[in-house]
């Protein structure tokens, strides 16, 4: 195990860094916004897991999040079902999503997998409105069961999911399993010449990106205790990009800071709140033409290339 | 049947002006333009601005509208796009972000309430008991004259052989002496010309609002790869095929399903003939 060093050192800081959190503030507004930045980082991971890896830029991935935010506000407020329940059913919805709009786009090559999740996502976020008597229309659906009584509780599962899903994600992408789909952004006909199932792995990426995805999305309906249309928004699919732009593409733990970064840039610097998405977009500019590598991954490996 | 006629004509219109602008600029560029649905939104609030806040009149208020979009798109490739063109993720981003800076700087602008554009014709025609309002005649009338000029320019004169050359040929273009990165400029300008265009015509009869370029530009998407990506003749067969589809479904089932037809016409497409309906290049 080659990152067991100082990797998982830093790893078990940042944790237990965020793990002392509520027992330093009581502030419930603060562990408000610190779980919400959680949940960012899992989807900000997921989106890592397909498209940094692969290299096949996902443009609506709020598709997922959305498909299991609904699902589980469904599930919980018509059937009455608990939220645990919902978890995994959400992220089943999301998978099932992934396979609609992976299984005829992932086999091409070309921009069709990015316009297609971008524009199903727009359409589903239409539909949310336009079927407004089972899915509430712009208010959507409220008066969801919240996880945990507490708002701490909530915070803590939310830590162990964001641990969970980047401990899976992070293994299988230093697999062998990631290596192929590095390969595949190398080289798809060359990956293919090797005899790879090029389109098996892609779509069974998308899978599993869905499948965290759709549970951070049902983390996200039970916290807020309430899901509108906004699920789907292309803003949301575009933040989570720009935040894994931030961390660096492909490193997975770099996207999982960039998430919890700046998901909490703009509550911190106060009054910015409003012009969230207006600082995103000046940022994802200044890092394309400046840092094209991302910020948070290359300085942490130049951190640990300084400290050996 | 002649509503369904009438209204299907003058959705393909405005759906063929959108994605001829941004198959063009693919076609030639390969840029792949995320900011196509900022530019018509742009013209649609310019033309607000021009005449509600400055009183200029509607016609140089819109003309100025098309070519301040235009110049704004040049700018967009000279600037942003054409320095990061070595990666394709890059470029789409950096449009994408000009799409957001639109949105934002709109909301912030104007707020998030819808804005009226004066129409050029206020009449109304009724005909066998459908009324139509001038300015969607108007809007269809247009969709043909800028196709026409569209294809007459690119037929036949040096500049869209220039253009054509470059779409087929890159290198060998630029060593007959045809200046690229010019012509990227310049596609650049086109396409967003046109769907300025269309969003000034269209602004009288739909909403101006932050958030009205999303729609259109995942409408261009949609009929761009049904009629096969950097085929301009296809993007305008589709737009025709998925204009009525959607007016059809809209008279016979309910509006609500518009939005699904599209969808399931990229899904469709994509499974049985991935090139596209006209579609040159192979796609996989």
């Amino acid at each position: 195990m080659r990152w067991a060093g100082k990797d998982a050192l830093g790893a078990a800081g940042v944790l237990a860094l965020l793990a002392l959190i509520p027992a330093v503030t009581h502030s419930d507004y603060l562990i408000g916004i610190l779980t919400v930045s959680l949940i960012f980082g899992i989807w900000a991971a997921s989106w890592d897991f397909m498209s940094g890896l692969t290299g096949r830029e996902n443009f609506g991935h709020a598709l997922f999040i959305g498909a299991g935010a609904y699902t589980a506000a469904l599930l919980n407020s018509k059937l009455d079902l608990s939220p645990w329940w919902c978890l995994p059913a959400g992220a089943l919805t999301a998978v099932g999503f992934s396979l609609i709009i992976g299984f005829p786009t992932l086999r091409l090559r070309g921009p069709y997998f990015a316009l297609a999740m971008l524009a199903a996502a727009t359409i589903m976020q239409r539909l949310m409105r336009i079927f407004w008597e089972f899915t509430g229309g712009e208010e959507g659906i409220p008066g969801l069961d919240p996880l945990f009584e507490s708002h701490v509780g909530t915070y803590y599962f939310c830590l162990f999911a964001l641990t969970v899903t980047t401990a899976v994600l992070l293994a299988l992408a230093r697999s062998s399993w990631g290596t192929i789909l590095r390969a595949i952004r190398g080289d798809e006909a060359a990956c293919q010449a090797a005899g790879i199932n090029v389109t098996f792995y892609k779509i069974a990426a998308l899978m599993i990106s869905a499948a965290f995805a759709g549970a951070g999305g049902v983390l996200y309906a039970h916290y807020q205790e309430a899901v509108t249309p906004d699920v789907f928004a292309v803003a949301l699919s575009i933040t989570i990009i720009i935040m894994v732009y931030v961390g660096g593409m492909g490193s997975i733990y770099g996207p999982v800071a960039g998430g919890i970064i700046l998901a909490l840039l703009p509550e911190l610097l106060r009054g910015l709140g409003e012009y969230r998405l207006w600082v995103y977009s000046v940022i994802l500019m200044l890092i394309l033409f400046f840092a094209p590598g991302g910020l948070v991954a290359p300085l942490w490996r130049r951190l640990t290339a300084v400290a050996r | 049947m002649f509503n369904i006629l009438v209204y299907g004509a003058v959705t393909s219109a405005v759906y063929a002006m959108l994605a001829v602008g941004f198959t063009l600029i693919f076609g030639v560029a390969r840029i792949l333009n995320l900011s196509h649905g900022a530019f018509y939104g742009l013209g649609a609030y310019a033309a607000y601005v021009l005449t509600a806040k400055l009183h200029w009149p509607l016609l140089p208020a819109a003309v100025f509208s098309v070519l301040f979009v235009a110049a704004f798109g040049a700018l967009v490739e000279r600037f942003l796009v054409r320095p990061l063109r070595a990666s394709a993720l890059a470029v789409l981003m950096i449009t994408l972000a000009v799409a957001l800076l639109f949105e934002q700087g709109m909301f912030i602008l104007f707020g998030s309430e819808a804005r009226n554009v004066p129409a050029f014709s206020t009449a109304t025609w009724t005909y066998s008991g459908l009324d139509i309002s001038g300015q969607r005649l108007l809007t269809l009338a247009a969709g043909f004259v800028v196709l026409g000029v569209l294809y007459i320019f690119i037929q036949r004169t040096r500049l869209g052989s220039a253009i054509l050359a470059i779409s087929q040929d890159p290198e060998g273009a630029q060593y007959m002496g045809i200046p690229a990165n010019r012509m990227y400029s310049l596609v650049m300008a086109l396409s967003a010309g046109i769907a300025a265009t269309a969003g000034v015509l269209t602004a009288p009869f739909l909403t101006v609002q932050p958030t009205m370029d999303l729609l259109p530009m995942v409408k261009a998407f949609a009929i761009v790869i049904v009629g096969g990506l950097g085929s301009i003749p296809g993007s305008i067969l589709a737009a025709l095929l998925l204009g009525y589809s959607e007016t059809i479904v809209a008279y016979t089932i309910s509006p609500a399903w518009t939005e699904i037809v599209s969808l399931i016409a990229v899904l469709l497409t994509l499974i049985l003939r991935p090139a596209g309906l006209l579609g040159t290049r192979a796609a996989f």
